[in-house]
């Protein structure tokens, strides 16, 4: 993580990707120097089948990030995106959201603490044990301030959120404030530990769980996390099932560490829907504590994720099935929306028929933000018409009542780092963290520079 | 109570049955019985079923 080593690698790839004739220029946008975080124009380049985000800082010489392995046809999956006009040179550093910001807020992000129970190979918070947590009632003004009411969706992050024993407090203050949703995003060990705590969570007005999954062996967890949590997480998945609060399984995806068992994932949420909601994916991002300074074979990119599902859940889903993100810029994620009978996965859109009725642009936000919640989040109360696999869903009362039970999605974040920094993306970007009356977006909030 | 009105259909002055009628949008196919012409075919859509099941199936397969 030296100097040294940083010009080295910056030497390989930039020789690696300058050498092969068959380089061809696909468009430009603007990036940033991973070790200065000086602004810097960068190039999309096609070199073979593959394709790179390539710059230049004057100090610290040429990086050459891919960005899409040729497994897709990448024009084909960035077609809907408005790039954006002009330079923006305002952009990363004056983020909160400026004028020359393309999408509004979906998902709001609130740490309300830095400290963990884990200390995990990758964490783009950094978070440890030593920390200060701001206090209730600091917690109560910045929600109040952070609302519109009976939109905002709210995810409760951190560090570890239930590390604070008033977490149901601030599920109370953010319902009372107005928030529409509130999301716990957390690694699942006290939902896993404590049978009451998902009630309480719950009955505080808790909406839905996004937690932390790795994989479906423990060596994942004790290479990835430290220790062995299968068993914790399988406990937290049915803790959550008992008082109704739709999960959804988050895997940060690690080349040679988990991405193999992508299918197994997807097999075993599948196994549990409808208390598991979905799974989302999360190709690791090289922001805050990583192991190292990430080379190209590190790298996952969409289109690569979207082949390894289609290829390891053995024809269940189909690449058609996933659609590029039209909230965010379709670099940074896809999603696929689903019923979960038995076994199998029905599909609901279809790439190339369902996006014309997309409404992309700024309302896409807003859009995006309750298909989130109406998939994630479980019904109060549903009947159901039969077993798993034995209802006829072509019945429009019988698929209104499973898609509500039994939706089910696919869904990925890229995240950006100081690698693949990509202005064009980050002017979409409608995952926002709040902090000191500001919305951030999420990239630009974590953005950490390799020399660190 | 409207929906307990005798349905005639306007062309051949038959009285609409119940009948199992496909709806297809955005490639998916679904059914659900309508007052359908027993001559003709012609099927009379509610503006409850328009407003209620069919909107709903709508925003249900609509891309967000």
């Amino acid at each position: 993580m030296d100097g040294a080593s940083i010009q080295y690698r910056n030497r390989e790839y930039s020789s690696k990707a300058n050498s092969v004739e068959s380089s061809k220029i696909l468009s430009s946008t603007w990036s940033i120097c991973p070790v200065c975080m000086k602004r810097l124009p960068a190039l999309r380049v096609q070199n073979g089948s593959q394709i790179f985000l390539e710059k230049t800082c004057k100090e610290h010489g040429s990086f050459s990030t891919v960005i899409w392995r040729g497994l897709y046809d990448f024009n084909d999956w960035i077609r809907s995106a408005d790039e954006g006009e002009g330079e923006i040179t305002a952009c990363p550093d004056a983020c909160g959201l400026c004028n020359d910001h393309l999408q509004k807020t979906c998902c709001t992000l609130l740490n309300i603490t830095n400290r963990c129970d884990l200390g995990c190979r990758f964490c783009f918070a950094s978070s440890g044990s030593a920390s200060t947590d701001p206090s209730l009632d600091e917690i109560r003004k910045t929600i109040f301030s952070l609302v519109e009411k009976d939109k905002t969706l709210l995810q409760l992050s951190g560090g570890e959120p239930t590390m604070r024993d008033d977490l149901p407090d601030i599920i109370r203050i953010a319902r009372e404030a107005g928030v529409k949703y509130v999301q716990l995003n957390t690694n699942g060990i006290r939902l896993g530990e404590d049978k009451n705590y998902a009630r309480e969570l719950a009955a505080a007005g808790l909406s839905f769980v996004f937690m932390q999954f790795d994989g479906t062996d423990d060596r994942i967890y004790t290479k990835l996390r430290g220790k062995a949590l299968l068993n914790i997480k399988q406990r937290a998945i049915d803790n959550c099932a008992l008082s109704n609060i739709g999960i959804t399984l988050a895997p940060t995806l690690v080349r040679d560490v988990n991405t193999h068992d992508i299918g197994g994932i997807i097999r075993f949420a599948l196994a549990r829907a409808p208390a598991v909601r979905g799974v989302h994916f999360q190709p690791a991002t090289f922001n805050g504590r990583v192991p190292g300074i990430p080379g190209n074979h590190d790298r996952i990119t969409l289109d690569e994720l979207v082949s390894e599902i289609c290829h390891q859940s053995n024809g269940l889903i189909r690449s058609d099935d996933l659609l590029p993100s039209a909230c965010d810029h379709p670099l940074c994620g896809f999603h696929g929306d689903f019923i979960a009978s038995g076994d199998k996965l029905i599909p609901l859109l279809k790439r190339g028929e369902t996006e014309k009725n997309c409404c992309c642009g700024t309302s896409a936000a807003e859009k995006n933000r309750e298909f989130i919640a109406r998939r994630w989040q479980r019904p109060a109360v549903y009947e159901t018409t039969g077993a798993a696999g034995n209802v006829d869903i072509r019945d429009m009362s019988v698929f209104l009542e499973r898609v509500k039970s039994h939706g089910f999605t696919l869904t990925s974040m890229a995240f950006q780092d100081a690698g693949n920094m990509d202005f064009s993306r980050l002017r979409h970007c409608s995952f926002h963290v709040y902090e000191d009356g500001k919305f951030i977006p999420f990239c630009s909030y974590y953005l950490t520079g390799w020399k660190q | 109570m409207a929906n307990k009105k005798r349905l005639l259909c306007f062309k051949c002055n038959k009285e609409l049955e119940l009948k199992k009628t496909d709806f297809s949008y955005l490639g998916h196919t679904f059914f659900t019985e309508v007052p359908a012409c027993p001559r003709c075919g012609q099927v009379y859509i509610s503006e409850e079923l328009v407003k209620g099941r069919i909107s709903e199936v709508e925003m249900q397969l609509e891309d967000k």
